[in-house]
């Protein structure tokens, strides 16, 4: 009796003291293994009264037992210490940087080019682009740009021979539009890049990036104009913009207008950005020019219809609040950087 | 144009609008008012005459004067270097309020000063309207000027406001200030009453003067001969319109001639009659010789340039500028008068090339109507008789003619409706053509117009349209969409994937370049991936934009430099451009990437720039194109200088070059750049496989491992094209994947040796594939590899 009692209490003892799981096993082994202390006690059963046997036996299953539920209770102690343990060692600071994706950002021209785009697709537009290089007869004659016109000189433009030069305006594309649609209606916005014979400057640039747009058909008006360019001001530059046509002249509409839309940093009220007088031209526009369809096959008699210009760095720079057109020329990243985002 | 409401005002009655208002009403009707100029102001002003001047008892500068302003006597203390007992001056009162602010009487060094003696840029009048005298110093006012009169500004002509309209090319008649104020009367509806003046040049004696035209460029010219004038001062109101317009007064003649241009558009030139022997006067061209003008500069005269002769001499530039010899002097006795209608674009090519900008041959580019030159020459003398006595006048000689017939225009008010989507009355309509004197008749629906001669802009319909619009109001016009047949917008296949890949490279954290598309001989040369001759400009901006570019990668290679010499790190740009040659047009991508593409320093995780960042891009962006991995081959190639000789590779899709990828030469630069730029429109052009489903295998994929010795320059996309040839089992590609996923050389292998570890997916769509099947399987690529490449397993 005193054996199993001496070994119970020292059991206990060493359980409750195990450090860790392998100690554990390490007892585990020692009291309840094949050759363990308590299988051992169970050998002592043979020498007994036969009697006794029952009662022995139930008294070493009993600590088998008992010693079973102090392992599992150790055990399970120890494993959550060494959880616990593992978990504080993993501690890391929170605050240092994440591996952020490099973020990259499209160009703020492509930005409100594909605006632009989306815009007119979105009302039925097919989107034309074509050559930069094209023929003076596109550029100007079919535009209604008589010959002695100051641009046509070879001084103006960037000609590369008297027949071909780097067009001055998305017109020339038009042009040929035009002739190749003759004499059915036409619903395209033109998208490009242009070129003037102008030094660089804060508000000058020898390439810039222009988008007309041509509607041709029937009973195409000024008013229908209007209507349209309304839709492009208020996607450009917010919902509650109105616009203002004001008379101009282009060679190849007539009436021409120059467009505005109210200004969209104080709202009308006037302000630096729109020099006080509550308006920011944004377009040029008009009907096209009877001659203009003549030439290029339409009986102005049964089409007309009109056509808009936008600079696409002019409505970047008023958007964005850009002060210098060479910006979009340059690629600082820094600058860049700034185009990143969703908007 | 500068015009004055003085000037207007003679013309109609403009008292009920304030500048303001009148500037928006012309704006509204197309004259950008761009600018707006009150002359002089200030108020609490008083002619006075100063009675004592002393020096300031504590300045070495300033003087203590007594000024005498009618009803009081004022001290008042000025430090204007001419002021002198005497003069007549300006005297602002205290309390006055002038565009500096306002004056108070106080002490000034003590002593007293109650106001000031001005200056007329101090009441507001613009500095180039003044002589350097009248900057330096307070205005000295005639002595017969009137002391105690409440405005000197009126008195001297200064009480006006300028109007600075910006004319649009089509409109330049309205440079004349009598069209320009009968176009304010119909803007503003109202009457305008202009000066007679037509037939006051036909009369006058027989005369011996000759004048001839010997060029196409000068399709008119008049000359008249003037025996006898009065040189003099010009009458105040000729000196206060010149002022307002930005000229000089100079004498009643040469003011006349002057006045008579901004009245009618048409320049005009007197000659001294003296000098001009036989008063014979021929305009020739074809002179190539040295030419001294008024101004006392000797220009080149070109063959093209158009010259006034006289005896064969010559004494001006047409259009342009007369000649010293000839000019009005005080002693001038008579005049010549010429009067010519010159070809615009030849006086455009002689100023520009001789930078001679004058008020004349700014108006003679523009473009003159047929009829001013006689309108102008009965406006001169008419003029010339009134203010300079002129008598002693001769009959007109002619040369040329005009060549002037009245043009009219039909149309119908269902015509203007249409084309600009209104709803006009016919009475609306007609009263806007009869303002602008088009004098209108309608007859069963057509309305017949006549055009005035100076509206050269006036071809057809549409024209009268937009004059209906444009005065009844923009206001006016509704706001409609197009009514037509449906259509599909969409962008073209090119346009989408231009899109998808801006949207990829941004996303794998490159920026978006835009570099020009001129540039310098250098850069053209260093172009790759070209596919035709560079086109050259034939007179580029500058050294710097000869040429059409036929390459986008020197163009972003400038623009990391940029970056990096701004201390930029990690450079990752991206280009799509079309790029045009003698040949060819071709949008084309290129990028360039510079330190690390993804970089995450402290973690130590990054992209290098290096030639298998570049060809992984390629790859991704190629299969996203729907190419097929197996077409894409990179080939060993130099390519270029630019590129380093055994880091570069033309890129392949099946036969067809695509693009160039490679690191920079090291020569170029110490940061390790990698680049690439491939033609988008030749990968569109490529067959690509449609987007299909294919079931996924039931069976289990089975990896197998091995390593593999072989000779350095064994190119490991053939070692991979070997092991995928034998991937067959029971008419089935079993191998289904190869992936190199080691490259070692060094230590335990030879030196002209490396070894590749290589990871052959199995996998079989009938079957789980059996130890015995893959062995067999892995037999044959392992025979295939000893045999093609001489490859062993590695022990």
């Amino acid at each position: 009796m005193d054996e199993m009692q001496k070994l119970q209490q020292t059991a206990l003892e060493e359980i409750s003291q195990a450090a860790t799981t392998a100690d554990l096993n390490d007892l585990r082994v020692r009291y309840l293994g094949k050759k363990g202390s308590v299988q051992a006690l169970m050998k002592n059963m043979k020498s007994l009264p036969a009697a006794e046997k029952p009662a022995y036996g139930q008294k070493v299953n009993g600590l088998k037992q008992e010693l079973q539920t102090a392992m599992d209770a150790r055990k399970e102690m120890l494993e959550k210490a060494e959880l616990d343990r593992r978990i504080a060692g993993e501690k890391i600071d929170v605050t240092l940087p994440g591996r952020q994706p490099a973020a990259g950002s499209l160009h703020p021209l492509t930005l409100v080019q594909q605006e632009l785009e989306d815009l007119f697709v979105g009302l039925g537009y097919q989107v034309i682009e074509g050559p930069e290089v094209v023929e003076d007869l596109y550029c100007f004659e079919r535009a209604n740009i008589p010959r002695d016109h100051p641009a046509r000189d070879m001084q103006d433009s960037l000609y590369i021979d008297p027949e071909h030069l780097l067009r001055t305006h998305t017109t020339a594309l038009q042009m040929k539009v035009l002739e190749e649609e003759a004499p059915r209606d036409i619903k395209v916005i033109c998208p490009g890049k242009v070129y003037r014979r102008d030094d660089d400057d804060a508000t000058h640039s020898h390439q810039f990036t222009q988008m007309e747009g041509l509607v041709i058909g029937e009973h195409i008006s000024l008013a229908d104009l209007k209507g349209t360019l309304e839709f492009l001001a208020r996607k450009m530059f917010g919902q509650d913009r109105e616009i203002r046509f004001r008379p101009s002249y282009f060679p190849f509409t007539e009436p021409s207008v120059e467009v505005d839309v109210t200004c969209h940093v104080c709202g009308g009220k006037g302000c630096p950005t729109c020099k006080h007088t509550g308006w920011i031209e944004i377009l040029g526009a008009g009907e096209v020019h009877p001659h203009v369809l003549e030439m290029a096959g339409y009986d102005p008699a049964k089409a007309q219809g009109f056509a808009f210009g936008v600079g696409i760095e002019r409505v970047a720079m008023l958007k964005y609040g850009i002060d210098d057109i060479r910006h979009f020329y340059t690629n600082d990243k820094r600058f860049a950087s700034m185009f990143g985002r969703f908007e | 144009m500068r015009i004055s409401r003085k000037w207007l005002s003679q013309y109609m009655d403009l008292s009920d609008l304030s500048l303001e208002e009148l500037a928006e009403k012309i704006t509204a009707a197309g004259f950008e008012v761009e600018g707006t100029e009150i002359l002089g102001q200030g108020t609490g002003l008083v002619i006075g005459q100063v009675l004592t001047c002393e020096p300031h008892p504590d300045s070495d500068h300033l003087h203590v004067t007594t000024v005498d302003t009618g009803d009081e006597v004022l001290n008042i203390v000025c430090g204007a270097p001419n002021v002198a007992a005497g003069q007549k001056v300006i005297v602002a009162r205290p309390g006055a309020r002038l565009p500096g602010g306002e004056i108070k009487a106080g002490k000034i060094r003590g002593v007293e000063s109650c106001g000031m003696i001005c200056a007329l840029f101090e009441l507001g009048v613009d500095r180039h309207l003044l002589c350097q005298e009248q900057i330096d110093g307070i205005e000295i006012l005639p002595q017969d000027a009137p002391v105690g009169h409440e405005d000197p500004l009126e008195y001297l002509g200064y009480r006006d406001e300028i109007l600075e309209i910006g004319l649009t090319p089509n409109r330049s008649d309205c440079l004349a200030a009598f069209n320009m104020a009968a176009e304010a009367g119909a803007i503003l509806n109202r009457p305008v009453t202009l000066p007679a003046f037509e037939g006051a040049a036909d009369e006058g004696k027989p005369t011996d003067a000759i004048c001839r035209t010997e060029t196409e460029g000068c399709s008119l010219f008049m000359e008249k001969v003037i025996g006898s004038v009065t040189i003099k001062p010009s009458p105040k109101w000729m000196q206060e319109l010149l002022r307002a317009s930005g000229m000089h007064s100079i004498n009643n003649v040469v003011d006349i001639s002057n006045i008579v241009m901004l009245e009618t558009g048409q320049p005009m030139h007197f000659y001294d009659i003296d000098a001009i022997a036989g008063h014979e006067i021929t305009v020739k061209d074809g002179f190539r010789e040295s030419y001294t003008a008024l101004d006392g500069v000797a220009y080149q005269l070109e063959p093209q340039d158009l010259v006034i002769t006289n005896q064969g001499r010559p004494i001006g530039i047409a259009g342009i500028m007369g000649g010293e010899d000839s000019k009005i002097l005080d002693t001038t006795r008579g005049l010549i008068i010429e009067c010519a209608l010159f070809d615009h674009v030849r006086i455009r090519n002689t100023a520009r090339r001789l930078n001679l900008n004058t008020e004349a041959s700014q108006r003679y580019q523009k473009g003159i109507e047929p009829l001013a030159a006689q309108k102008a020459m009965d406006r001169a003398v008419q003029l010339l008789k009134e203010y300079a006595d002129a008598t002693d006048i001769e009959a007109t000689v002619i040369a040329g003619s005009d060549g002037y017939k009245p043009r009219e225009i039909t149309c119908t008010l269902e015509e203007i409706n249409h084309r600009l989507g209104t709803d006009f009355k016919l009475e609306e309509v007609v009263d806007v053509l009869e303002r602008l004197h088009f004098s209108p008749v309608t007859e069963n629906g057509i309305i017949r117009v006549t055009i005035p001669s100076c509206r050269t802009d006036m071809e057809g319909m549409a024209d009268v349209s937009e004059e209906v619009i444009r005065l009844l109001g923009y206001d006016r016009l509704p706001s409609t969409l197009p009514e037509m047949p449906m259509t599909e917008g969409k962008l073209d296949p090119m346009q989408r994937m231009t899109r998808m890949t801006r949207t990829m490279f941004s996303e794998l954290g490159f920026q978006e370049a835009l570099t020009y598309t001129l540039v310098s001989t250098e850069k053209k040369e260093e172009a790759v991936l070209t596919s035709g001759d560079a086109i050259e400009l034939a007179s580029p901006l500058s050294e710097q934009r000869r040429w059409i570019r036929t390459g986008i990668l020197p163009s972003l290679l400038e623009a990391a430099a940029y970056n990096r010499s701004r201390k930029v790190k990690d450079i990752a740009l991206f280009e799509i451009s079309d790029i045009e040659t003698a040949t060819s047009r071709t949008r084309q991508l290129a990028f360039v990437i510079e330190g690390n593409l993804q970089n995450s320093e402290w973690t130590h995780v990054a992209l290098p720039a290096d030639f298998y960042t570049a060809k992984g891009i390629l790859e991704a962006w190629l299969k996203r194109q729907g190419i097929d991995e197996a077409r894409i081959r990179f080939k060993a190639d130099a390519i270029s200088d630019l590129f380093h000789p055994y880091r570069s590779a033309r890129i392949l899709v099946g036969r067809d070059i695509i693009g160039v990828a490679g690191e920079i030469h090291p020569s170029r630069g110490k940061e390790r750049t990698v680049m690439a730029e491939v033609d988008m429109t030749r990968v569109l052009k490529l067959k690509k496989s449609k987007v299909r489903f294919k079931p996924v295998s039931k069976y289990p994929a089975v990896d197998r491992d091995i390593a593999l010795v072989l000779k350095q320059d064994v190119p490991a996309a053939a070692v991979k094209e070997t092991v995928l040839r034998q991937g067959r089992l029971d008419k089935e590609t079993v191998i289904r994947d190869v992936q190199i996923f080691d490259v070692y050389q060094g230590e335990h292998v030879a030196e002209d040796e490396k070894s590749l570890a290589l990871r052959l997916v199995f996998q079989s769509d009938k079957k789980t594939l059996t130890d015995d099947e893959i062995g067999s399987v892995m037999d044959k690529v392992l025979s295939a590899l000893e045999k093609e490449h001489s490859a062993k397993l590695r022990s």
